[in-house]
């Protein structure tokens, strides 16, 4: 088994930490799995492209750079361009509709809900990335719901609002048909 | 059981872990990307374990303060890149001589100068050789994941505090900046290896800081010990730590110093084998390119072609050995490495088998994809 997963989209939608969440996870909270996580940004942190490649696997890693992703999440219309003419038909693609258009033609298996407009309603717009992994986790069965929850706790320990918010927005996430 | 901590973290912080576990309670540095989150662990960790951080005015005067702290006891070390490494050389000439043992983290990039000072390269081989001046040896090691980091953190220190040496541990940005699944174990005491002291009872008269009868070093006790003197000095000196520029002391103490890391290879080399056992080409290569040249090995055994890797795991003293055998075993190899060839030029020393050695470097800072060592493999 192995998941090869990219986070894309602009510096600030923290997808360094939902690429934490994920390789904590992984690493801690399920047994017996490797993940690794090579993130690439710009040197302005916010509103530049910004992109982690996450690989989860029963086997040791080799190269940590992914060459031809299972899933990419794109929450900006800059990600998804650089993306788009690489898919392949069975890579899935997790869009946010409020940010990118998707390409008429385009290969790879398309999911796009509104991720902004719904973070925005469940309370924060810093959900969105968590309400995303919702929807990785049930729709790709990348790990499980409550082993991200575990992580998420660990990493925010201490801070029981934000923790509470991204298992809400991690539950909404998977309750998207 | 020992005690097992399951983290998913940075490189660079395994490194910081790694070092505490291993005994170290002194950190002198300047701040230098991409390293520098080994900095700020140690400056965050030390404290909590009653060590010691202190931010130099630079690199000149971090590498001296190691150097100032081990001698009085301390198991030190410091972190750095580049130009930062280069300012370090010439005290580290001074820990080479005067033989104190300490560990250096070095996160290569993209050079020469500010370079690409955040893009990954390789290309310190030769300046962590032979940067210091004057016939001298080094050990250096390479880690090529998280996990090494924390577990080659206690093979740096315990092979510096063996053969009192400064030891060098190459990692570079890819690797230092790599989260990954890392199993911090706590180390059992008998796994720790702390500097030898003298024998209880040795008198001023007997005690010598310094022997180079053999290839293995003086007992070392700290300065500031209550019952014995210890001298030191980077100038030439007798066993007693007393200057000693005599042709034929100079001549021995350079002998000591080269053959002390010569003679002790077997001690000092780890390699590691992917898929060797019945390899009719092989990679040799290191760090974050090993990565993807294991990476490359599984893509080439999917086609059918027997391939296997060599990971030199310690690049100095070169694993001459092992890489001669891998020469007169396989008809092909290719050294992978993020620069053009300081690695490739050492093997090619070695290769009198005929073996036909091969290339593939990438310096554009961006990791070398198994991709490239494929292609470079199946030149004609």
């Amino acid at each position: 088994m192995k998941t090869e997963i990219i986070l894309s989209g602009v510096g600030g939608q923290g997808l360094v930490s939902t690429g934490e969440i994920l390789g904590q996870a992984a690493s801690i909270f399920e047994h017996d799995l490797y993940a690794t996580m090579a993130a690439a940004y710009g040197s302005e942190t916010r509103g530049t492209f910004t992109k982690s490649d996450v690989i989860i696997s029963d086997q040791p890693i080799g190269c940590p750079n992914i060459d031809k992703a299972n899933i990419i999440l794109c929450l900006a219309q800059v990600a998804y361009d650089r993306y788009v003419d690489t898919l392949e038909d069975d890579t899935v693609v997790i869009y946010d509709t409020d940010s990118v258009v998707k390409k008429e033609g385009a290969k790879g298996k398309h999911i796009g809900y509104p991720f902004r407009s719904m973070a925005i309603e469940l309370g924060n717009i810093q959900t969105a990335n968590s309400i995303a992994l919702g929807v990785m986790i049930k729709q790709c069965g990348v790990l499980h719901a409550d082993t991200c929850k575990q992580a998420v706790a660990a990493r925010f320990a201490g801070k029981d609002k934000v923790i509470e918010l991204n298992d809400k927005a991690i539950d909404f996430g998977m309750s998207l048909e | 059981m020992a005690k097992v901590i399951k983290k998913f973290i940075e490189g660079n912080d395994a490194c910081v872990d790694g070092a505490i576990a291993a005994g170290a309670r002194f950190y002198a540095g300047y701040p230098i990307s991409p390293s520098s989150e080994i900095a700020e662990g140690a400056a965050r960790e030390m404290p909590k374990h009653g060590g010691i951080y202190i931010q130099m005015e630079d690199e000149l005067s971090s590498m001296n303060a190691l150097l100032g702290a081990s001698l009085a006891g301390k198991k030190s070390f410091t972190a750095t890149s580049g130009p930062g490494f280069t300012l370090m050389q010439e005290n580290l000439g001074l820990g080479i001589m005067s033989e104190i043992p300490c560990v250096l983290y070095v996160v290569m990039r993209s050079g020469p100068a500010t370079g690409a000072a955040t893009k990954p390269a390789q290309a310190d081989i030769m300046q962590a050789r032979w940067g210091t001046h004057g016939d001298h040896n080094i050990i250096a090691l390479s880690p090529s994941s998280v996990q090494d980091c924390y577990d080659l953190s206690l093979t740096a220190f315990n092979l510096a505090e063996k053969y009192r040496t400064p030891v060098l541990f190459l990692s570079d940005e890819v690797i230092g900046h790599l989260r990954e699944t890392c199993r911090e174990r706590e180390f059992a005491p008998e796994e720790i290896f702390n500097r030898v002291q003298p024998a209880p009872g040795t008198t001023q008269e007997e005690f010598r800081p310094y022997d180079f009868s053999g290839t293995m070093p003086a007992p070392m006790p700290a300065v500031g010990d209550r019952n014995l003197l210890m001298r030191t000095t980077g100038s030439t000196h007798d066993e007693k730590g007393e200057f000693g520029p005599g042709p034929a002391n100079i001549n021995k103490v350079t002998h000591y110093l080269t053959d002390k890391i010569d003679k002790n290879v077997d001690d000092i080399t780890i390699v590691r084998e992917y898929k060797m056992e019945d390899a009719e080409v092989a990679i040799i290569s290191f760090g974050c390119s090993a990565r993807s040249s294991m990476s490359a090995v599984d893509i080439l055994r999917e086609k059918g072609v027997k391939a296997g890797l060599l990971q030199l795991v310690t690049i100095w003293p070169m694993p001459e050995k092992q890489i001669r055998e891998v020469l007169q075993k396989v008809s092909k190899v290719v050294v992978a490495e993020m620069n053009l060839g300081q690695l490739a030029k050492e093997i090619r020393s070695f290769n009198d088998y005929g073996c036909k050695v091969l290339q593939a470097n990438r310096t554009d800072g961006v990791l070398i994809t198994p991709q490239q060592i494929i292609d470079a493999l199946e030149e004609k």
